[in-house]
């Protein structure tokens, strides 16, 4: 039983990526849009780089602040160039990736699974959708002490609070998305010979898409919030988060702005680069985007 | 239909075409099972508790015909008085037999209970009492097979996929090599006019293609009953008469039996080899008319208007009813 609910899960994967794949051979006319790098958006963001630069560069040349404490943009471009010289940046970047990968897995999968469970089974899912709630809420760097404890200093730890912190937020997406398929396609589907599993596989699961992928970008973020806190605090292990407290060790201000940036660039890349890009690709295909045409 | 005495079954029995009865008792006796016969359905839901009385009533629709007549009357008692407290009534004792190839309108006005009608002769909804025989065999929605195919007002398409691969769902959940498939949903996307959408998706069609996208879908599972809930209620006036001119050629070629359901008398009287009116007051089939005429037809013919009038009549003298209770 378990294999197979991870089995629907892939499924639910693949069927959002397929859907992605085959938006771009049936691309027509508007949603072309999202792919075209646009020169305006180019020369905003320029410019908007600029000024941030260079009210940095302002604060740092009035001196507010010493020089250590308030490193300038060069400083800080330097020490970026050093900590790839040195290779800390590129493990620490694979290191963290790893982890972020490898938790977030476990929290589709789990969490995919027990939401599916939770709409099959209405009880379960309505006791369980609150407890998931208070949970969902709850600050996942708080998990920390407890998975040092149960776990101790290791992979494992770092994996647990990740998936703490994320997994929940899969689960109720899942729950709510599968839920709010529309009746319609479910009747339709049942006359049409669907039901059990086919009905699952064929109908519920690609209708819940869209919402589906709306709940593993948050799962995504949270996930990603918990992991580089867990680092700076078990820090026995390497990655980014690792190299961020290092710098607060050594007061190396240059360090800390440097892995700050990094950590930045890696979370727009992904949001921007893979969820927001199957969202669009979904919507596109949905028909969803037309108001924004 | 004749268990219960009801006043209602006697105005039934006056109102009904007597040479209609005569013919359909000569074919029962010669031998002929209706494909869908609709055996004294009673339907209620109840809206207090928000749920129709779907799941206690299913032993009793097996049972009810093993019982003596008193029984049943007992059961009907206990059933009207469960009805006064939160429950209403939507079919009540609904016979209706068709026969392979018809072309039968279903007309009433909305509330009168002909989609409740339509949704159990598909096999979406259960009577609470009474049955559903498909070739005189018993259909349930436990047995729910792909021949009576529903087509929605909605067209209730999916977005999710492609024109091509909408036509192809229903053989897909049957497990059809892809070969077939494709072959078998090709012809009915080309019979609707649709080839050169085979890619498009769902919202880059409009609502006429919708619909004809739909009845490709519904035909490429070779139903042997076609049921049709005002399917072109939401299309304006050209595309429909549109789609009543290919559903009409459809009908001809592929000669399927088909349930249409419709508050436009109109639509009732240009399509249907039968118009059964629905009554609003009895829930329950007040007239039938049988329509001779070779489609296409034209509404201005003065037979046509003759039972437009008499259909119109029927309305008027329920809207009477209501008004005096």
């Amino acid at each position: 039983m378990i294999c197979r609910l991870l089995k629907e899960d892939d499924n639910a994967l693949s069927t959002a990526t397929t859907i992605g794949a085959a938006g771009k051979s049936n691309r027509r006319n508007g949603s072309r849009k999202i792919y075209r790098i646009d020169t305006t958006d180019v020369a905003n963001v320029a410019l908007f780089l600029a000024i941030f630069v260079g009210l940095w560069q302002l604060v740092t040349v009035l001196e507010l602040w010493p020089k250590t404490l308030f490193p300038s943009p060069a400083q800080v471009a330097i020490s970026i160039g050093e900590l790839i010289a040195n290779n800390s940046l590129v493990i620490g970047i694979g290191t963290t990736l790893w982890r972020l990968a490898a938790g977030f897995a476990i929290s589709i999968a789990v969490g995919g699974m027990v939401g599916l469970a939770m709409v099959k089974f209405q009880g379960f899912g309505k006791t369980m959708s609150s407890f998931a709630v208070g949970l969902l809420t709850f600050p996942s760097i708080a998990w920390v002490p407890f998975a040092i404890l149960l776990i101790g200093f290791n992979n494992f730890g770092i994996l647990f609070v990740v998936v703490m912190a994320s997994v929940f937020s899969v689960m109720i997406s899942t729950y709510s998305a599968v839920r709010n398929v529309p009746p319609i396609y479910i009747r339709a589907s049942k006359n049409m010979g669907a039901h059990g599993f086919s009905l699952f596989r064929h109908v519920m699961i690609p209708a819940a898409t869209p919402s589906l992928i709306i709940g593993i970008r948050q799962a995504w973020s949270f996930a990603w919030h918990a992991l580089i806190g867990a680092e700076m605090l078990i820090t026995t292990l390497y990655g980014l988060g690792h190299v961020l407290s290092i710098g607060r060790e050594f007061n190396d201000m240059s360090q800390i702005i440097a892995v700050m940036i990094t950590i930045f660039v890696i979370g727009l890349l992904f949001d921007r680069i893979i969820f927001l890009r199957l969202e669009e690709k979904v919507r596109s295909r949905w028909g969803l985007n037309q108001h924004s045409e | 239909m004749a268990l219960i005495e009801s006043p209602h079954s006697k105005i039934l029995e006056n109102s009904k075409n007597s040479s209609e009865i005569q013919g359909q008792q000569k074919q029962e006796s010669l031998g002929f099972i209706p494909i869908v016969h609709v055996n004294d359905v009673y339907k209620s839901f109840d809206f207090k508790n928000n749920r129709n009385n779907n799941n206690d009533s299913n032993s009793n629709t097996t049972t009810y015909n093993l019982l003596s007549g008193e029984q049943q009357q007992q059961l009907l008692n206990s059933r009207s008085s469960m009805r006064a407290s939160s429950s209403y009534e939507v079919l009540n004792g609904i016979d209706l037999k068709i026969n392979e190839g018809e072309f039968v309108t279903i007309v009433g006005p909305s509330g009168c209970g002909k989609s409740t009608l339509l949704n159990i002769i598909a096999g979406l909804d259960r009577p609470d009492l009474g049955s559903v025989l498909i070739r005189g065999a018993t259909a349930s929605s436990n047995t729910m097979s792909t021949k009576r195919i529903m087509i929605f007002q909605e067209g209730a398409l999916f977005p999710w996929l492609n024109v091509q691969d909408n036509v192809e769902f229903g053989l897909k959940i049957a497990k059809v090599p892809k070969e077939k498939r494709r072959q078998v949903a090709d012809r009915y996307i080309e019979m609707v006019g649709l080839s050169k959408f085979a890619e498009s998706f769902v919202y880059q069609l409009s609502g006429g293609m919708k619909q004809r996208v739909a009845i490709a879908r519904a035909l490429a599972l070779e139903p042997e009953v076609l049921l049709m809930d005002e399917p072109f209620a939401a299309l304006d006036v050209q595309t429909r008469d549109l789609l009543h001119e290919e559903l009409v050629g459809i009908h001809k070629t592929t000669g399927k039996t088909i349930l249409f359901v419709t508050h436009n008398i109109n639509e009732a009287i240009l399509l249907g080899d039968r118009v059964i009116v629905l009554s609003s007051v009895l829930k329950n089939i007040k007239k039938e008319f049988r329509i001779d005429i070779p489609r296409p037809r034209d509404p201005e013919t003065p037979e046509l208007y003759e039972i437009k009038k008499q259909i119109l009549k029927e309305f008027e003298g329920d809207l009477q009813i209501a008004k005096r209770r």
